[in-house]
C-alpha cells in the first residue's frame, strides 16, 4: 500500500469582515483510504488579534494515510465561525481544498463563502446578524447540488502543508 | 553522539532516516509590546523520534527593540539539531515562548507559538504567529486584572497539540521569523518522497536506457532530455 503523510499547520485566516474567529476542520478521503495515525478532524482556538489583520490559529496537522488507490484523494473542509464577546458563534464561511498531490512543502490558500439565502434572510442578516447554514455540510466538498445555492465570498484560510509520499513510484504513480 | 551524519557510513539497508536541521530564530515583530524580550525554545515530537545530536532546548539573550523604524527584536539565535526516526508521523515541531516583564517587573509570557520543522530539504523561512491565552470568563478577567497576573498555559507544549484547542481563546500579538536549513538522509531508501524530483518516472527507465545506448545520429538532440530523466531516477 502507498502512504501519504500530511504534516503542517492551519496557519490562520485573513480578509474576514471581523476577527475573533475559529474554525472547525475535517479531512475527507475516499473509501480506499485508511487513516493510520493522527486526528482527521478538529477545532482551532479562537483568536482575537491585536493588530486586527491576521487571525492566527497555528493549528498543527499531522496525518498518516495508507491507500490502495488514487480515487478520493483527501481534501480538507472548513467551517469558519465568528465568536462575539458573549460567546455566541456565527457562521462566517465554508471552504474546502484538496491536499496537494506533489510531495514537498506547499502554501495553500482556501477561499470561503457563506450562503446568503433569500432576500428576507439577507435583510434580517443585515439587521440582527445570523444567517442560513447548510443543512448538509457535505455540500462543501461535493460538486453536485450546488446549483440552487446563492452565496457570498468571505475571507481566506491559509495553510502550510508538507506532503510526504511513500511507495507511490513502486506502483507506477506519477505525482 | 557527534554522529551518524558526519561519518557518512554507507548503510545499505537503513532502518532509520535522519533529519538534520540548522537555522536561527532571527527576529521578532511585536508592535504592541515595548519591554525587553527573550526567547525559549524546545522541540515536541512523536514516540518514534529521537534526537541524536544538538540542543533540544535553549534560552536566548534578552533583547530590546531595534531603534530604527522596523522596531524589531533581533535575537539571531542559532538552532542546530539532528533527529532520527522510522516514521514521519510525529514530525518534530519547534515550540517558542517569548518572555518579558510587565510594568511592575513581574515576568510574563508575551507569546506562545509552534511550527512543524520543514519536511523537505533546502532553506525555509517561517513566520510564526505569537499569541497568549485570554481569560475564559469575565470573573477571571477581573481577578487577573486585580492581581495583575496574566493567564498562562500550564504546559507550554499545549500549542503543539491539535486536541483540546476548542476551549482556548487567545490574543495574537506579533510574530517571530525563523529560518531553517533542512538536510535529510535515507528518506528515499525507506521509500519516502519529500520532493517531486525523487519520484522516479516510470517511463524514465526507458529514457535512460535510450540515453546509454545512442544508436543513431538523431539521438544527439534527444540525449540531453534523456539525461535529465536519468538523473531524476538515480
Amino acid at each position: 500500500m502507498a502512504e501519504v503523510h500530511i504534516i503542517g499547520e492551519i496557519v490562520g485566516a485573513s480578509c474576514f469582515p471581523e476577527n475573533s474567529l475559529f474554525c472547525k476542520w475535517g479531512i475527507h478521503a475516499g473509501g480506499a483510504w485508511k487513516l493510520l495515525a493522527g486526528c482527521k478532524e478538529g477545532q482551532s482556538q479562537v483568536d482575537i488579534p491585536v493588530d486586527e489583520e491576521f487571525c492566527a490559529w497555528s493549528h498543527p496537522i499531522d496525518i498518516h494515510f495508507a491507500t490502495k488507490g488514487l480515487q478520493g484523494w483527501p481534501k480538507f473542509h472548513f467551517q469558519v465561525y465568528h465568536q462575539d464577546s458573549y460567546g455566541r458563534n456565527e457562521l462566517y464561511g465554508y471552504g474546502f481544498c484538496y491536499v496537494p498531490t506533489a510531495p514537498g512543502t506547499h502554501d495553500v490558500e482556501c477561499v470561503t463563502w457563506r450562503p446568503t439565502g433569500q432576500f428576507r434572510e439577507q435583510i434580517s442578516h443585515n439587521f440582527v446578524g445570523g444567517g442560513p447554514q447548510l443543512r448538509n455540510p457535505d455540500l462543501v466538498y461535493t460538486s453536485s447540488d450546488r446549483d440552487l445555492l446563492h452565496t457570498v465570498g468571505m475571507g481566506k484560510i491559509h495553510l502550510q502543508l508538507g506532503i510526504i509520499l511513500r511507495n507511490f513510484d513502486k506502483f507506477g504513480v506519477e505525482c | 553522539m557527534q554522529g551518524n551524519i558526519s561519518t557518512f557510513n554507507m548503510a545499505s539497508n537503513p532502518s532509520v532516516f535522519l533529519l538534520m536541521v540548522t537555522g536561527q530564530i532571527e527576529t521578532g515583530d511585536f508592535p504592541s509590546i515595548s519591554d525587553d524580550l527573550y526567547v525559549k525554545f524546545n522541540y515536541v515530537y512523536g514516540q518514534d523520534w529521537v534526537t541524536t545530536a544538538g540542543l533540544e532546548e535553549g534560552t536566548s539573550q534578552t533583547s530590546k527593540k531595534s531603534q530604527d523604524d522596523r522596531s524589531l527584536y533581533a535575537w539571531n539565535f542559532p538552532l542546530d539539531v539532528t533527529f532520527k526516526s522510522t516514521n514521519p508521523f510525529g514530525w518534530p515541531q519547534l515550540v517558542i515562548n517569548i518572555h518579558g516583564q510587565d510594568v511592575f517587573g513581574t515576568a510574563v509570557v508575551r507569546g506562545y507559538g509552534a511550527v512543524h520543522l520543514p519536511i523537505s530539504p533546502g532553506r525555509h523561512v517561517r513566520h510564526m504567529p505569537m499569541f497568549v491565552p485570554e481569560s475564559s470568563s469575565h470573573f477571571q478577567k477581573f481577578t487577573s486584572w486585580a492581581m495583575s497576573r496574566r493567564p498562562e498555559f500550564r504546559d507550554h507544549n499545549t500549542v503543539a497539540r491539535s486536541e483540546g484547542r476548542e476551549v482556548t481563546r487567545v490574543k495574537s500579538q506579533g510574530s517571530v521569523r525563523v529560518t531553517f536549513n533542512v538536510v535529510s538522509r535515507d528518506m528515499k531508501k525507506l521509500g519516502y518522497d519529500v520532493v517531486p524530483s525523487t519520484l522516479s518516472i516510470p517511463s524514465a527507465a526507458t529514457a535512460s536506457a535510450m540515453a546509454s545506448n545512442p544508436t543513431t545520429g538523431a539521438g544527439a538532440a534527444a540525449v540531453p532530455t534523456a539525461n535529465v530523466f536519468a538523473m531524476k531516477t538515480s
